[in-house]
C-alpha cells in the first residue's frame, strides 16, 4: 500500500514536468515571432524588442526553461505584461469565485447525476431510462454558454427569481453568494451531469446482473437498499474515476461560464489575458489548472480503497 | 425464396415401408425474419441514427448551397437596419451591424462543419499513426505515452485556448489547435486496441508464418482499429464543433469577419438581454447539428463495438 502510494505520487512528477515543458514551449510551437504576435498589430519595433527582452526570448531555450522551472518551484510565475502585477497575485485575487463555482457544480452534478443514472439502470429500457439517456446526449450537444444564456433568460430576465450576472463573496453572506452561483453552476453542470449519469447507468447495469444482487433480492433486501447499498457501492470506482476525469470539462467550461455570468474568476482572467495576449498570465493559469487536474486525479486514485476495500495495492 | 420451399408441406416419400407413417414435414416454427433491405430497412432498424444522418445531410446541403437559399451577403453591413426583430424579410432578424442573421447562420454552417470534419479527420489520422507506433514499438511506447499523459493533463479546451492565444485567428489555426488537443485521446484509444490485438491468435499465427511486421500492422492490426476509431471520430467531430464555438465565443477563434456559428453568437453577446434571437438562432443550429453527430456516433458504437456500448 505504502509502496503503491509512493510510486503513484512519483509517477505524477514526469507528467507535471511534461505539462510544464509543454506550457513553456507553447511560445515556440506557435508559428511566427512570438514577441511580434504578443505585441499585436499596432506595435512599434521598440515594443516588440521590449517584450522580447521581458520574456527572455533572446536567450537559449533550455537556459530559460531551467530558470523558469526554478522560479515556478519558488512560487513565482512571472509578471503580467499588461498590469505589471505578479501572476501569482492576480491568480490569488481571482481564485475564490472559480473555486466556489466548481465546488458547487461538483456537489450539484454528483447529487443529481448519480440518482438519475441509478434510476435509469434500474428501469432499463423504459421511458424513464430513455428520457435520462436522451437528456444526457442533449447535455453533450449544447454548448455551455448557450445553456447559460437560456437559463439566465428564463430564470433571471423573464421570471426574475435570480440575479442575471455577477458574484458576491462568501464573506458577505451565504445566500447572496449562493444566489449568484446557482445559474452558473447549473449551466456548467450540464455536461458533467450527462457524463456522470451515463457512466453510472452503464456500471450499474453491469453490477445489477451480478450474482450477489440476485442473492440480495432472494434474501428479501428492499429495492432501495439493493440499488444504493449493494449495487452502487460496487459501481463506485468507475463512477469516481469519471468524476475526476470530468474535472477537465469543468475547467474548460468555467472559462466560458464566467464570461456569460460576469463572474470575476480565473476563467475571466484567462479570457482577458487572451484578448490582451498577456502570455505570462495564460501560462500561469494553464499551469495551475493542469496541476489541479493532475492532483485531483492523483487523490482519487489514492482513495479508491475507501470505495472498494477489495482493492489492495 | 429458400424459405418458401421449406415452408411448403412436402408430400411423404413414396418409398416408405407399409405400416410406418412418416411424420408430416413441419413448417418452420419461426418463419425467417424478412430483413428489410435498403433505406427503409435501415431507418426501421436504426431510427435515431437515421434522424441524425438526415439532419447532418441537411446541414451539409445548407453549407454547400448557402448562396442559393435566399441569403444575402452575410458580411454586408447596413447600419440603417440594425437589430431588426425576425420578420418575413429578415427571417432571423438582423444583428447590431445590420447584417442578416439568417444569411450568416446559413453561411456559418460552412465554417462549423469544416472545423468539425477536418478536426475529426486530422486527429484520427495522427492519433492512429501515433497509436500504431506506440502499440508496436516498446521503446517508443513509454516515451510517447508519457508525453500523451502530459498533454492529457491539460484540459482540452484550455489547451486549445492557449494555442489560439499565440496564433492569429484563422480557420486553419483553429483546426490545428483543436486537433492537437484531441490527438492524445485518440492515440491512447488506438494504442489500447493495438496492444490487445497483438495477443490475438491470428496475429501470433502471422508472426509464426514469418510475416514481416509492417505487413502485419497493415493487414491484421490496422483494419481492426478502424471500427473504434470511426466511433471516436464522430464524437471528436461533435466536440470540435462545440470547442470551435467556445473559442469564437471568447474571442480566440476564427476572425470575426468570417461568419461561424460561434462568431455569430459572440457578436450577439453584447445584446443578448434585449435581442436574444441573435444568440439563439445559431445556438439552435449548432446544438441540433452536434446532437445529430452524437446520435450517429452512439448508433455506430452500438453497431460496431458491442463491448464499448455496454461500457457507456
Amino acid at each position: 500500500m505504502f509502496n503503491y502510494i509512493v510510486r503513484r505520487v512519483l509517477a505524477t512528477i514526469p507528467v507535471m514536468a511534461i505539462v510544464a515543458l509543454f506550457v513553456f514551449s507553447l511560445l515556440y510551437i506557435a508559428p511566427g515571432d512570438p514577441a511580434a504576435v504578443i505585441a499585436g498589430d499596432q506595435a512599434t519595433p521598440d515594443d516588440v524588442e521590449r517584450i522580447r527582452a521581458s520574456l527572455g526570448l533572446d536567450r537559449p531555450f533550455l537556459v530559460r526553461f531551467g530558470e523558469w522551472v526554478f522560479r515556478i518551484l519558488q512560487g513565482d510565475m512571472g509578471v503580467s505584461i499588461f498590469t505589471n502585477l505578479p501572476v501569482t497575485t492576480m491568480i490569488q485575487q481571482r481564485i475564490e469565485p472559480t473555486l466556489s463555482l466548481m465546488v458547487l457544480t461538483v456537489i450539484l452534478a454528483v447529487s443529481v447525476a448519480i440518482p438519475l443514472g441509478v434510476i435509469a439502470a434500474w428501469k432499463q429500457g423504459t421511458l424513464i431510462d430513455r428520457a435520462v439517456m436522451g437528456m444526457a446526449v442533449l447535455g453533450f450537444s449544447v454548448p455551455v454558454f448557450v445553456v447559460g444564456y437560456l437559463l439566465a433568460y428564463i430564470f433571471a430576465l423573464e421570471l426574475d427569481w435570480l440575479p442575471v450576472q455577477g458574484y458576491t463573496a462568501l464573506s458577505e453572506g451565504l445566500w447572496p453568494w449562493l444566489e449568484n452561483l446557482i445559474l452558473p453552476a447549473v449551466a456548467l453542470g450540464g455536461v458533467y451531469i450527462a457524463l456522470i449519469a451515463r457512466i453510472t447507468r452503464a456500471t450499474m447495469l453491469e453490477v445489477l446482473s451480478q450474482d450477489y444482487i440476485r442473492t440480495a433480492r432472494a434474501k428479501g433486501a428492499g429495492q432501495g437498499s439493493i440499488l444504493f447499498l449493494h449495487a452502487l457501492k460496487n459501481a463506485a470506482v468507475p463512477i469516481v474515476t469519471v468524476i475526476g476525469i470530468g474535472i477537465a470539462l469543468l475547467i474548460g467550461g468555467a472559462v466560458v461560464t464566467e464570461s456569460v455570468f460576469a463572474i470575476p474568476g480565473l476563467g475571466r482572467l484567462t479570457v482577458d489575458a487572451i484578448l490582451r495576449r498577456d502570455y505570462p498570465v495564460i501560462q500561469g493559469v494553464v499551469l495551475l489548472f493542469s496541476f489541479v487536474y493532475v492532483l485531483v486525479n492523483l487523490g482519487i486514485d489514492l482513495v479508491y480503497t475507501l470505495f472498494d476495500p477489495r482493492i489492495r495495492y | 425464396m429458400a424459405s418458401a420451399t421449406v415452408m411448403a408441406p412436402a408430400a411423404p416419400p413414396a418409398t416408405l415401408p407399409p405400416g410406418i407413417n412418416a411424420a408430416p414435414v413441419m413448417p418452420d416454427v419461426l418463419p425467417p425474419v424478412k430483413a428489410r433491405k435498403g433505406v427503409l430497412g435501415f431507418i426501421r432498424r436504426h431510427p435515431t441514427m437515421s434522424v441524425g444522418l438526415f439532419i447532418i445531410a441537411t446541414m451539409i446541403f445548407i453549407a454547400i448551397f448557402a448562396p442559393y437559399l435566399g441569403t444575402t451577403d452575410p458580411t454586408a453591413l447596413a447600419p440603417a437596419r440594425r437589430t431588426r426583430e425576425p420578420s418575413a424579410q429578415y427571417w432571423f432578424g438582423t444583428d447590431m451591424l445590420g447584417r442578416d442573421v439568417y444569411s450568416r447562420v446559413m453561411y456559418g454552417a460552412r465554417v462549423s462543419l469544416l472545423v468539425g470534419f477536418a478536426v475529426a479527420f486530422c486527429a484520427s489520422i495522427i492519433g492512429l499513426t501515433i497509436g500504431l507506433v506506440s502499440g508496436y514499438i516498446r521503446l517508443a511506447d513509454s516515451i510517447i505515452m508519457r508525453i500523451m499523459d502530459g498533454l492529457m493533463s491539460i484540459p482540452p479546451i484550455l489547451l486549445a485556448i492557449a494555442l489560439m492565444a499565440l496564433t492569429r485567428g484563422s480557420v486553419q489555426n483553429v483546426i490545428i489547435a483543436i486537433t492537437i488537443a484531441e490527438v492524445p485521446r485518440v492515440s491512447r484509444l488506438v494504442r489500447g486496441v493495438v496492444l490487445s490485438l497483438r495477443e490475438q491468435p491470428y496475429v501470433e499465427a502471422a508472426i509464426a508464418a514469418g510475416t514481416r511486421t509492417p505487413t502485419i500492422i497493415i493487414r491484421h492490426i490496422l483494419p481492426n482499429t478502424l471500427a473504434p476509431l470511426t466511433v471516436q471520430a464522430t464524437f471528436i467531430c461533435a466536440a470540435a464543433m462545440i470547442t470551435e464555438s467556445i473559442l469564437s465565443f471568447i474571442g480566440a477563434g476564427t476572425p470575426p469577419i468570417i461568419p461561424s456559428w460561434g462568431n455569430i453568437m459572440a457578436e450577439g453577446r453584447a445584446l443578448w438581454q434585449v435581442k436574444p434571437y441573435i444568440v439563439f438562432f445559431p445556438a439552435i443550429f449548432l446544438s441540433i447539428t452536434v446532437l445529430s453527430i452524437n446520435l450517429v456516433g452512439d448508433g455506430l458504437r452500438d453497431a460496431l463495438d458491442p463491448r464499448m456500448a455496454k461500457r457507456l
